[in-house]
């Protein structure tokens, strides 16, 4: 039994060993660096902010306490999700499935092995990015090795935990509906509870923290979190077993770890026994012909065609092409889902800006912030190219070779996915804009500054993701989408980041002068417009560099592969 | 219609395409054999632009498929030897983009495609996404969208895989009534009996190097098998090497 479960991870553990290639050497300590950088940002922090809280008098411990309960309640939220994504695929979704029932093992040792290797997937970046949380608290309250020990114990039962329920209702789910549709499902409910999550918390409105006549609401809020802490809930035990580590009373600590493991053993139990009577029935049912979930979306009567028969006959099939494959895969409804919501909160989050509370004279502070909103809905951008653009060539998988072979150049396929994709945010990121700056009351030179330098950011974007991706393409994935976290996806974001910050630092002097000089009175001086034109300028050469070498770097490799 | 002239294809760690040189006439059939990583693969995928060879040329039509890429493949019909395709789009609806990339005249684009769906017995499918396909739909799929644009050249890697029988001599009429029409095809296969049959001339390729090319009787005289099948010449020339 072990043995037949140890042969069935062998082909995953073996693919996973380092690569002897120097690229891949290269791109493993890219990511392991990056990794760094954000584990020791999130220790900073919260070490920081852990200290602070232990320098408030009375409410300290209890802040302390409350931001642990709701990160584990957090950590078990983004485990659950990741875990029912992760089942769904492991189980009844991925490609070599057929090949491994085909084998003389049973259905329990199939469903045990991909079990570990979907609880492993779901949780070790979870399990990597708590760690620093966990450390700082250990080492804010002088925790003891067995914090630790107990601590680490605690965050895997957390995780098999989330891991075991997920695979319990995906089981459930499949041996239901089809595994397809099951997946469309889990994954528009997810969001959507994401996005509610995003949205309450929004309307908690944390701006009022810093007002002190809101306090009292704060202490209802901290009574009303309480609430989250029931004794039958695994969080709650996972919590306590924490918390009382951390104060080193071992054995509330120890009952609390002995709570969780029972039932990591009882759910381990109940799925193996659920997954012997119905595993194999639900994956025979996801071998069914996929069918389409809707009717073809035609906007009152017209297809995309007639819609679109202003473009020419390569680029409008290119484009019908990408919007019916967009529209009729259902698990990118989601992110649209998700989009709208951010840019909701976003324009939220401005409207609630206390401008007129705030001691500094409003005119520059609106300003100020609109030259800020320039940076973050670049940024907004950025992350929704990562998503959308950058896979956005990977997006064509293994059917390539028609582009390939079709009589058009690659660098009109490029330049056509480029212009698919730059109408649309424009035009998004445009209205993101002016909707922000009119909420921020700014003057007309901050709206025609931020209009155009969105106006050429967004090309520069929108290129460097069509040609990052073109350049570090993967047509064998069998979620494209995913590619926004390979080598060349967060490559994209780092020099997107870097363009976007070099743009508004060459803005942001020049401007500051102007504002100065028209808040003093004063004209501006030869060498301060010199300074200016040439400020401006590179920030224009920066940008039309940005659109066409990618490109270009992403049509060659494309050529020579 | 078709010449390769000292084609060369060296992947780094392998020699895939040995300085390959070949003809073959308008109207002719040419037949592609060899053991499984001879370089077949490889000479159909720069034949068809979509790889570009290390040295040497190929010439469709006297066009050089290297330096008017998009010239030659308005021409070439290129049907691959697996599968794949958008498989959120319907059967009508991928036709319809192959015919708007290569531009089949507007007013005829709906009837032929009806056509071929029809002579391919995919017309009851038509409406169905890609995904709902079976293996032998989607390879008679794409022989359907490389005959949208009336190609002069054909050039196919393992036509017959996933095909019923019914199929396969559907597509091998049609190949035939292609070469009729004066259009060349280049096919390469595994099946031998097809290649017997189907083929005016047929290559040998192995390890890269074209070891042999003729009618099947040519290849028997240069094998020295008598009269012999195809298989048996096949793997005679092969174990020579």
């Amino acid at each position: 039994m072990i043995n037949a479960v140890w042969t069935l991870l062998t082909p995953r553990l073996l693919s996973a060993r380092p690569s002897v290639q120097n690229n891949r050497r290269s791109r493993f300590f890219f990511f392991f660096f990056i990794g760094l950088i954000f584990w020791t940002g999130a220790f900073l922090i919260f070490y920081r902010v852990l200290t602070y809280f232990q320098s408030v008098q009375d409410f300290g411990d209890i802040l302390a306490m409350k931001l642990l309960s709701m990160m584990i309640i957090t950590f078990f939220t983004l485990l659950l999700f990741s875990s029912i994504i992760n089942s769904l695929s492991h189980l009844y979704l991925s490609r070599d499935l057929s090949l491994l029932h085909s084998l003389p093992v049973s259905v329990v040792d199939i469903f045990r092995s991909r079990w570990l290797v979907s609880a492993f997937d779901s949780s070790w970046m979870v399990v990597a990015f708590s760690l620093p949380v966990f450390l700082s608290y250990g080492l804010v309250y002088h925790a003891g090795i067995f914090y630790y020990l107990i601590t680490f114990t605690a965050i895997v039962c957390m995780c098999m935990i989330a891991s075991a329920l997920s695979s319990m209702v995906v089981l459930l789910g499949a041996a239901i509906l089809p595994a397809g549709k099951i997946r469309t499902l889990f994954v528009i409910l997810g969001v959507l509870l994401a996005v509610l999550l995003v949205v309450v918390l929004r309307l908690i409105q944390p701006e009022q923290l810093v007002n002190p006549d809101s306090f009292a609401s704060v202490v209802l809020y901290l009574n009303s979190v309480q609430a989250l802490n029931l004794p039958y809930l695994p969080t709650t035990w996972i919590t306590d077993t924490v918390r009382f580590a951390l104060k080193s009373e071992w054995s509330s600590s120890g009952l609390n770890l002995a709570l969780s493991t029972s039932f990591v053993l009882f759910l381990l139990f109940i799925n193996e026994t659920t997954a012997g009577i119905i595993y194999f029935r639900g994956f025979s049912r996801a071998q069914t012909t996929p069918k389409r979930l809707f009717k073809p979306v035609t906007l009152g009567g017209k297809s995309w065609e007639v819609l679109l028969n202003f473009l020419s006959r390569p680029a409008r099939a290119f484009a019908v092409k990408e919007l019916r494959s967009f529209f009729r895969d259902s698990t990118q409804w989601p992110q649209l889902f998700l989009i709208c919501a951010l840019i909701v909160i976003y324009l939220y989050n401005f409207s609630v800006l206390p401008l007129d509370r705030a001691p500094i004279k409003t005119i520059y502070l609106q300003n100020v912030f609109s030259f800020l909103n320039v940076g973050l809905s670049a940024f907004v951008l950025s992350a929704i190219a990562a998503r959308f653009v950058f896979p956005a060539v990977s997006m064509e998988g293994e059917a390539f070779w028609i582009i390939q072979s079709a009589p058009v150049s690659m660098k009109t396929f490029l330049w056509i996915k480029f212009f698919l994709y730059y109408l649309p945010l424009l035009l998004l990121t445009e209205t993101l804009i002016v909707a922000s700056n009119i909420l921020l009351r700014v003057t007309p030179f901050m709206m025609f500054l931020s209009v155009l330098t969105i106006f050429f950011l967004v090309p520069a974007i929108v290129a460097l993701a069509v040609g990052l991706g073109a350049r570090y393409p993967d047509f064998k994935s069998e979620n494209p989408a995913m590619s926004a976290t390979s080598f060349g996806g967060v490559l994209f974001m780092l020099l997107s980041f870097s363009l976007i910050a070099s743009v508004i630092i060459l803005e942001a002097g020049p401007v500051y002068r102007i504002f100065m000089a028209e808040l003093h009175g004063q004209a501006l001086s030869v060498k301060q417009i010199i300074r200016l034109a040439l400020s401006f300028s590179f920030a224009l050469f920066l940008c039309i560099f940005a659109v066409f070498y990618p490109m270009k770097l992403g049509e060659k490799h494309l050529l020579k592969r | 219609m078709i010449e390769l002239k000292e084609l060369t294809k060296d992947y780094g760690t392998t020699l895939a395409v040995d300085n390959l040189s070949l003809r073959v006439s308008a109207g002719e059939i040419y037949g592609f054999i060899g053991p499984n990583g001879a370089g077949k693969t490889t000479t159909i995928r720069m034949m068809g632009g979509i790889i570009e060879p290390t040295a040497g040329s190929i010439m469709i039509a006297g066009i050089n498929v290297h330096k008017n890429p998009v010239a030659a493949k308005k021409i070439i019909g290129f049907v691959p030897d697996r599968p794949f395709l958008y498989e959120k789009l319907t059967g009508m609806e991928f036709l319809k983009f192959i015919g708007d990339l290569y531009r089949v005249d507007l007013s005829s684009l709906y009837r032929k495609s009806e056509e071929l769906l029809k002579q391919f017995s995919l017309w009851d499918w038509a409406n169905e996404i890609i995904e709902a396909y079976s293996h032998g739909m989607k390879q008679r799929l794409i022989i359907a969208a490389a005959l949208l644009h009336d190609p002069k050249v054909m050039v196919i890697d393992e036509p017959m895989v996933g095909l019923d029988p019914e199929a396969v001599r559907m597509v091998r009429d049609i190949l035939k009534g292609l070469a009729a029409q004066n259009v060349t095809v280049f096919v390469s296969t595994h099946t031998l009996s097809l290649a017997e049959d189907l083929c005016d001339r047929i290559g040998v390729i192995h390890k890269g190097t074209l070891i042999a090319q003729g009618t099947v009787a040519e290849l028997n005289l240069a094998a020295k098998t008598g009269e012999a099948r195809l298989e048996e010449v096949f793997l005679t020339l092969v174990r020579e090497v």
